[in-house]
Parts: structure tokens; sequence; C-alpha cells
């Protein structure tokens, strides 16, 4: 790599670009419900196991979360977990170079 | 990659529990003796584990109008290889079949073998072979990232495959079948994951280039040569 700032430039372009696709596909798309695969994969079980999908129950009794709200603040909680974990390192090592 | 809790039939479940728990012991067995070999190991853990629980929370648009969300396993498992970051992956894991109804605990043991032992293990396979190679160290961790989340995939689609043969064709076209669904989403997120943790590694290189040479896992001449292309 030649210049300093190669694989932020990458990952920008990366982003933006994926960023655009999605744009794209989701207005050209018209049945496209993005939907998570793992709900597609099930539908596709289902399908092949000729089994409706109301009658797969858990093995294992489990707990859901009661809304999409709900759900979204548990995976914030997760992402900032990490993000504390991430930033935290990060910053404990510019600290310790500054000092030494 | 989550099968959903009561899409596997229980003698599947079984299995892939059977092939998840070794893997977990030796993962614990192997961090115990890191850490307590090296306490600045623990940061560089943190750092690496980190992203999976960021990477592994975002559910991403793909192409093929769904969602799925990159696994973030990379790092980990140049830094530590599979063992300790399946321990990782199964703590991210229990954590979302607990609370956010994403997998379960009768199917975690699959999730786990997919996430956390397969696509690790193929993204170790190609550091192990790039690492004493000329290949840039940057390159090198795309490549691992970008496989160890395809083959997540492949791997969960594998297991559907197993459990659910179409009546025509089998085991073969339902694995075409959910490489449809699984696979094809995941191949623009799978780059995207791999350029950003390629990022990641250069701050890691830029501000503690000494616990990666001295975990060996690069060559000092390889982390000097990354410092000279990050400045």
């Amino acid at each position: 790599m030649k210049f300093r700032y190669a694989l932020e430039t990458l990952a920008t372009i990366a982003i933006v670009a994926f960023s655009g696709i999605f744009l794209y596909t989701s207005s050209t798309m018209g049945g496209a419900e993005f939907a998570g695969s793992d709900n597609v994969g099930s539908g596709l079980i289902a399908e092949l196991s000729g089994i409706p999908l109301e009658n797969f129950q858990p093995l294992i009794p489990q707990w859901k979360p009661p809304s999409g709200e709900i759900e979204s603040c548990l995976f914030a909680l997760q992402a900032a977990v990490g993000g504390a974990m991430v930033g935290g390192v990060f910053g404990f090592w510019m600290g310790s170079q500054k000092k030494a | 990659m989550h099968i959903m809790e009561g899409f596997l039939p229980l003698q599947w479940c079984i299995v892939w529990w059977i092939i998840a728990l070794p893997c977990l012991i030796l993962g614990l067995y192997q961090l115990k003796k890191v850490l307590a070999a090296d306490r600045e190991t623990l940061p560089l853990l943190g750092v690496t584990g980190g992203f999976i629980f960021i990477l592994s929370s975002l559910k991403l648009p793909s192409v093929t109008g769904s969602c799925s969300h990159p696994t973030g396993t990379g790092l980990s498992t140049i830094s530590f290889g599979p063992w300790i970051t399946s321990v990782v992956c199964a703590i991210v894991l229990l954590f979302q079949s607990l609370f956010l109804a994403h997998g379960g605990l009768s199917v975690l043991g699959a999730n786990i073998v997919s996430m956390g032992i397969v696509g690790p293990i193929v993204g170790y396979a190609v550091y192990r072979m790039l690492r004493d190679t000329s290949v840039n160290v940057y390159l090198t961790v795309f490549l691992v990232t970008a496989l160890a989340d395809m083959f997540t995939y492949v791997t969960t689609s594998l297991e559907l495959a197993l459990a659910y043969p179409a009546e025509t064709g089998g085991f073969v076209s339902s694995f075409v079948l959910f490489m449809g669904i699984f696979a094809v989403t995941q191949i623009p997120l799978a780059i995207v994951e791999g350029i950003v943790l390629a990022l990641v590694f250069k701050y890691i290189v830029v501000l503690k280039p000494d616990i990666l040479i001295r975990l060996k896992i690069f060559s000092e001449e390889k982390i000097n040569a990354a410092r000279d292309d990050a400045s």
C-alpha cells in the first residue's frame, strides 16, 4: 500500500457501495421484505419437510422478546457490550503508548 | 446463520452438541493457559471478542432482499485460533438464544459448530497457509475474515440439508436450495466485513505491535512491513 489511508478509503468505498446497492435493490425489488435469512431458511424447511411452519415447536421452552422494540433493545445492548470492550481496550493501548 | 429453535430434529441437535462440546472444552482449557501465561493477552481478547459481539448483532440487508449478519470471528481466529473463538461465539449465541429467540438451547450446538468452529477452522487454515508467505498481512486478515464468515453460512446450509434432504435430489438439491438463501445473501456482507476487520487490524498493528509479535501471530518482519504500510 503506497498511501497512508488506503484501508480507510477502501472501507468507506465498500460501505458506501453496500448502502448504494441496498437502496437500489430495495427500490427496484417489489417483493423484497428484508426479513432475516433465518426466517427465510425456516420457510424452506417447512417447504422441504411438508410440515406447516406453525407445527415447529421449540424442543426446549424459550423466552421470546414480547415485541420488536424489546428485541432491538437487547440487540443494542449486545452491540454496546462489544463496543465498550473494543473502545476500552483501544483507549487503554493509546494511553499506555503515550505514557511510554 | 441461526437455525431456529425447534427446526432441527432432536437426533441432529444431539449430533452437533456432541461435536461442539469437546471443542468448547479445549477452547476453555487453551483460554486459561493463554491468560495465565501472559496477562497482556486479555486486552487483545477483549478487542477481538468485542468485534464478535458487535458484528453478530448487526443484521444487514443484502442483495437477495433478506437480512443477515456478519460473524466477526476473523480477528479472534487469527489471534487465538478456532477453539478459543468457539468459546466467545458460544457466549454470544447463548445470549441470543436466551434473550432474543435467535437460535435456541437445543440448536445451540449446531449454531456453535457453524459460527464458532467450522468458520474459524477454515479461516485458521487460510491464515496458516498465508502466514509464512510474502502475502500482505492486511490481505491475509481480509481473506481469513471473509472466508470464516462465508463458511459459517455454508455450514448452516449443510446442517439443514443433512436434516432435511429434498424428496427429489436428496441432500444435494436441498443443500443447493439452502445455499441459495444463506450463502448468496452473505457474499456482499463477507466482503465488507473482511475490509472492515482488516482496517481494525491495522489499528492493532499501529497501537500494539509487540503483542502480535510476542504471541507469534505474525513474524516481526511482517509486522514491521505492515507498520510501514500503515504510516
